[in-house]
């Protein structure tokens, strides 16, 4: 059994999911009316069979060092198991994080401690369902330096990802940062090989290059930086995420905007939806203090208590209210003669009387006051609110309205 | 234009040695006794080529090699130690040149002018 060391890069700024991370690094962004973002990324990493475990946090991680060591704390350290957050130690350097691959650098002395045969680093951004251990099989099997979990997106998207170029075997000879220009899959001049930020590394190769790379200029990023200069002089494969997607339906989705993170929310109130959260050898765990059970009251004329099409979390009240399409987190209360549509509310949210709410977040622990309407007038809440492109109206935590 | 030499090195009568022995070379000579003096020198008197020793109080060769490596990207360095089992430390891959201490300065001479030259082409 070859020792591997999963370490989570944890820090994302998550800049184009503001407000929602105005107080809360992106992997902490809750997710699926009870998760957090990272909670997928763990979830795979535990039911691969990963048991030491380390997530780099660095701007506002307050929020998701509490949750990791709340939720997480399930392994057993007697066992030399251990899910923690590390935040920037600026043990090497006194600056923050300046890409991916000087993240793992300033943690050099981590990786000493822990002595790993791998490192699986993993981003704590993205939602999807995946079985490391097939990678590593792989990587293994192999016998190369670095694999790169690669899947296949629409050519039009090329400018988002880092897209890979590989010969017949898989072996990565071209890699092009957000080209416009794209190399695309050979026999498929529609599709590219995008880079899910999945790394399974030789320790020993890791090192050396990422000293090298601490001692050049360079944006220390392991897509710009690290995996160009090894294409040349290391062995390097990419896997293909068909072969270790735990959900079969290929979803991977980076929530990198506040519309991505509503389209990727309102799927999962779809009859079947492209993530399935019902796999039960394969559960997405999170915390989640205790609640009770959500409850629909009022039947009597004009004043009915319904959720319809909805994901409604525990500790959830529907007073006379109606909510559709919609998700609803923890400890939720919807007051009578309430209208909730399209609509994504976090935690303790408090919907009052006769209001009428379309087509909008609302962060955690906001009082909605009688009579309010967002998501209806788009000049009122641009004043407000944040509103995107496609017109989600955003209400951030701890406002007063 | 004399190159400058900075040695961080904790044990005084060495110390002299280098500086005596690389002035003899002609090069401008800095020293520091521990790896926060090294820092300032570092900052302060813009040297071309660092001798580090590993074992030395208030901030060993380790740290300090991280510290340099993170400020001052390029400037080489060679590690100068008695201690064998520094290669465990990943972070001693850092370094240019490793050269084993002696009062024999030889090797070190050679590493120095070796590092030097390649540094003028960079």
């Amino acid at each position: 059994m070859k020792k591997v060391l999963a370490m989570i890069l944890a820090g994302g700024r998550g800049e184009r999911l503001y407000p929602l991370t105005r107080d809360r690094a992106k992997p902490a962004v809750p997710f699926g009316a009870i998760y957090r973002i990272i909670d997928f990324t763990l979830s795979n990493c535990l039911h691969s069979g990963m048991r030491r475990i380390y997530a780099l946090t660095q701007y506002k991680s307050t929020s998701l060092s509490r949750h990791i060591q709340l939720g997480w704390n399930i392994l057993s350290a007697p066992l030399g198991e251990f899910i923690e957050a590390i935040p920037a130690q600026q043990r090497i350097d006194e600056h923050w994080y300046q890409g991916t691959a000087d993240a793992i650098f300033q943690n050099i002395y981590t990786l000493q401690v822990e002595r790993p045969d791998l490192v699986l680093i993993l981003s704590g951004d993205h939602i999807y369902k995946m079985d490391y251990r097939k990678m590593i099989a792989f990587h293994l099997e192999k016998g190369v330096d670095l694999t790169v979990a690669a899947i296949r997106m629409d050519r039009k998207l090329s400018r988002e990802f880092g897209v890979i170029e590989v010969d017949g075997d898989w072996r990565i000879v071209g890699f092009q940062e957000k080209p416009e220009e794209p190399k695309t899959i050979p026999g498929d001049p529609g599709g590219i090989l995008a880079s899910m930020g999945i790394y399974v590394f030789n320790t020993e190769v890791l090192v050396r290059r990422l000293i090298e790379d601490a001692r050049s200029d360079s944006s220390h990023d392991f897509g710009k930086d690290i995996i160009p200069i090894m294409i040349g002089k290391d062995q390097v494969f990419a896997f293909d995420f068909r072969q270790g997607d735990r959900g079969g339906t290929g979803y991977w989705r980076d929530v990198g905007s506040i519309d991505a993170y509503y389209e990727a929310n309102m799927d999962l109130i779809s009859v079947i939806p492209q993530l399935n959260l019902y796999d039960s050898q394969w559960p997405i765990l999170t915390y989640q203090p205790t609640s009770p059970p959500a409850k629909t009251v009022w039947i009597e004329e004009g004043r009915v208590g319904t959720a319809l099409n909805s994901i409604i979390s525990n500790g959830c009240i529907i007073s006379g209210g109606n909510v559709k399409r919609s998700i609803l987190s923890p400890n939720v209360t919807v007051h009578s003669f309430a209208e909730i549509e399209d609509s994504i509310l976090l935690e303790g949210v408090d919907v009052g009387r006769k209001t009428k709410i379309k087509r909008t977040i609302i962060d955690k622990e906001v009082q909605i006051p009688p009579g309010m309407e967002i998501g209806y007038h788009q000049d009122e809440d641009e004043k407000r609110f944040t509103v995107t492109a496609s017109g989600i109206v955003v209400v951030p935590k701890g406002i007063r309205l | 234009m004399k190159k400058k030499i900075l040695v961080v090195e904790d044990e005084e009568s060495l110390r002299l040695l280098y500086e005596e022995e690389l002035k003899a070379e002609g090069y401008e000579v800095l020293t520091a006794g521990n790896g926060r003096e090294a820092i300032q020198q570092l900052e302060t008197g813009k040297p071309d080529l660092i001798i580090l020793d590993i074992v030395m109080p208030v901030m060993d060769g380790m740290e300090t090699l991280g510290r340099i490596v993170s400020k001052e990207r390029k400037i080489p360095i060679i590690l100068n130690t008695s201690y064998s089992g520094y290669q465990q430390d990943f972070m001693s891959w850092a370094a240019d040149a490793y050269v084993t201490k002696s009062h024999d300065l030889t090797e070190l001479k050679k590493k120095i002018r070796e590092l030097l030259e390649k540094g003028k082409t960079r």
